[in-house]
């Protein structure tokens, strides 16, 4: 209950970051709670002199007492209590954290990673990419306009990045450390944390614009079930299941990946990347969870993505890359949204400037 | 070998922040940036108010060497937890684990960017050679390499923090105690600090081994 109070306390702090008056720490008059601790204290000094047990209690709660020295959280002498999740006492919040941090989710979320991109790896060996059935026509559509690769691309760069700088940050110490020695690696994590820190704001307003502009066309349509029940089938026999013109599986990436996990990942981002806003300790130490953790999903998700749009399908990548399809292409994995097109009630048969089509359809 | 820890007595701290400025004035530590700081419970309630310095308390399993990304920490042969400034690259981590808020970062630049991390030393100085002036520049005082103890400890006017080797610090507390008839004998941080059974993560950590002869 209190862990969930306080991440709802974290995701309004998140808000209040736009607002620069936003989250003054309360002036040191000693709260009510404070008033009857402080009462409790006298009379055990009465009955019991030298038993400072109240004080003790009060000082473990993690409340902030009087010191001179400015600064946020100085008057806190120990972080409160805290527990993540699977642990099975409480501690200090900060050595929680720790815990947390470099046991689960350093050893499960690493391994998760490697298991992953072993499946996708031994998937593309086994049964190789999915490919067209018919010749292309040579005629193409066009798939995604200028904006949409725009968007697509600053935010994908953006994010390989982030993915390679984060993973350096949080794995590098075990991986990279004994190979490249401490100077090295300090100079490589320093550029990894300021190329993440700076590029972080060029992926949320990728991100923002790439949600904007699809998010028509993610909306859930007619097939998308059906395509759920075929999918793994399509992957094995090549067989498809007609969709429009994004899958069921793209709109479940958008919704959960590009959507719910990349925002939960810049939300918490900047709130860890801005800590003059008196965000308190263990807010950062919730934040660096649930960023590490919706990270380490998101990456899974993304090697899908990337497969899928790379080698995975033959013509993916030029679609995004050239923003234009075969029409086989689209015949075959989106047929509803070709039939729309034939039907013309998209607008996307318009050549678009700087398409040769005989040229790029050799690539 | 010595192990070294800090001890404060909080029926003797007398909120004079002797050692704060002790602290400041031989490490010259930059400014917004205090290694050791004074906190008060109960303020002006009679009866009631206690006060305890706080510092890096050198911790024998510490948090922020587990969780530098870079693997700056150190503990030298003492037990005292150090960092290598040169290798710091200002992520914050080790001020999120923390229990006693030791590691501060003087800010570096606009919008809270972290400069490298500042803690107390144990006035042990850095990687550095001892008592060389790069040392002193970035980590201030090494008072070890001098045969003297933290100036914090040493200034205190109440003797109320103890700081050196934990074995005397401790029989010099247990004695204390023992003294004043068994009272205000918590030992407050040694628990979190130097690491004793989780289950009485719920009750103030005792002074190892109990006086001889003290009340209950």
């Amino acid at each position: 209950m209190r862990t969930i109070s306080r991440l709802t306390a974290g995701t309004a702090l998140a808000l209040a970051l736009a607002l620069p008056a936003a989250a003054q720490q309360a002036p040191a008059e000693p709260a009510a709670p404070q008033q009857a601790a402080a009462k409790a204290q006298q009379e055990r000094a009465r009955e019991q002199p030298g038993n400072n047990a109240p004080v003790w209690r009060e000082v473990r709660s993690g409340q902030p007492n009087y010191t001179s020295i400015p600064g946020r959280e100085t008057g806190v002498l120990i972080q409160p209590q805290a527990r993540f999740p699977g642990q099975e006492a409480m501690s200090t919040a900060g050595e929680a954290w720790r815990n947390f941090r470099n046991g689960p989710v350093t050893f499960y979320g690493g391994w998760l990673l490697v298991l992953v991109a072993a499946a996708i790896a031994a998937f593309y060996f086994a049964r190789g990419p999915l490919m067209l059935h018919d010749k292309p026509t040579g005629r193409l559509i066009q798939r995604f306009s200028v904006l949409e690769r725009w968007a697509h691309w600053t935010t994908a760069i953006a994010f390989v990045i982030m993915v390679v700088t984060g993973l350096i940050i949080l794995f590098g110490k075990h991986l990279l450390l004994p190979v490249l020695g401490y100077t090295l690696f300090s100079w490589l994590t320093a550029l990894s944390k300021n190329l993440h820190n700076f590029v972080a704001p060029l992926f949320i307003v990728g991100l923002v614009v790439m949600i904007l502009v699809y998010i028509k066309d993610n909306l859930p349509g007619k097939g998308d079930l059906a395509w759920f029940g075929g999918a793994l089938a399509m992957f094995w026999s090549g067989k498809h299941v007609p969709s429009g013109r994004f899958n069921a599986g793209e709109k479940a990436y958008f919704w959960v990946g590009v959507v719910a996990l990349c925002i939960a990942l810049s939300v918490t981002g900047v709130i860890m990347l801005f800590p003059n806003f008196e965000q308190l300790r263990t807010t950062m130490q919730q934040m660096n969870v649930i960023h590490s953790l919706s990270a380490i999903v998101m990456m899974v998700l993304a090697m899908g993505h990337i497969y899928v749009g790379t080698i995975g399908v033959e013509g993916a990548y030029r679609n995004m890359r050239d923003g234009v399809t075969d029409e086989t292409w689209a015949k075959e994995h989106h047929r509803y949204w070709y039939d729309e097109v034939k039907a013309g009630g998209v607008d996307a048969t318009a050549p678009p400037p700087g398409a040769q089509a005989p040229v790029q359809a050799q690539h | 070998m010595a192990r070294m820890k800090f001890l404060c007595d909080a029926e003797r701290c007398i909120e004079c922040n002797g050692c704060v400025t002790a602290c400041k004035n031989e490490n010259e530590v930059p400014w917004g940036v205090n290694r050791r700081r004074v906190v008060t419970i109960n303020d002006g309630m009679v009866g009631a108010e206690k006060s305890i310095s706080v510092a890096c308390m050198h911790c024998s399993d510490a948090p922020c060497m587990a969780v530098c990304p870079v693997d700056c920490f150190y503990r030298t042969a003492d037990g005292v937890v150090l960092h290598d400034k040169d290798l710091c690259i200002g992520c914050g981590y080790c001020f999120y684990a923390c229990p006693f808020g030791a590691p501060q970062f003087p800010q570096a630049g606009a919008f809270g960017l972290r400069g490298k991390m500042d803690k107390c030393t144990f006035c042990a100085g850095g990687p550095e050679a001892d008592r060389s002036e790069a040392e002193f520049r970035k980590y201030g005082r090494n008072r070890l390499a001098e045969g003297k103890l933290p100036a914090c400890a040493e200034m205190c006017s109440t003797k109320a923090l103890l700081g050196g080797d934990g074995d005397v610090i401790a029989d010099i507390y247990r004695e204390r105690v023992a003294r004043r008839g068994s009272k205000g004998a918590e030992a407050w941080g040694w628990g979190a600090a130097y690491g004793q059974p989780p289950k009485g993560a719920g009750a103030p950590a005792p002074v190892p081994a109990a006086p001889a002869g003290g009340k209950s």
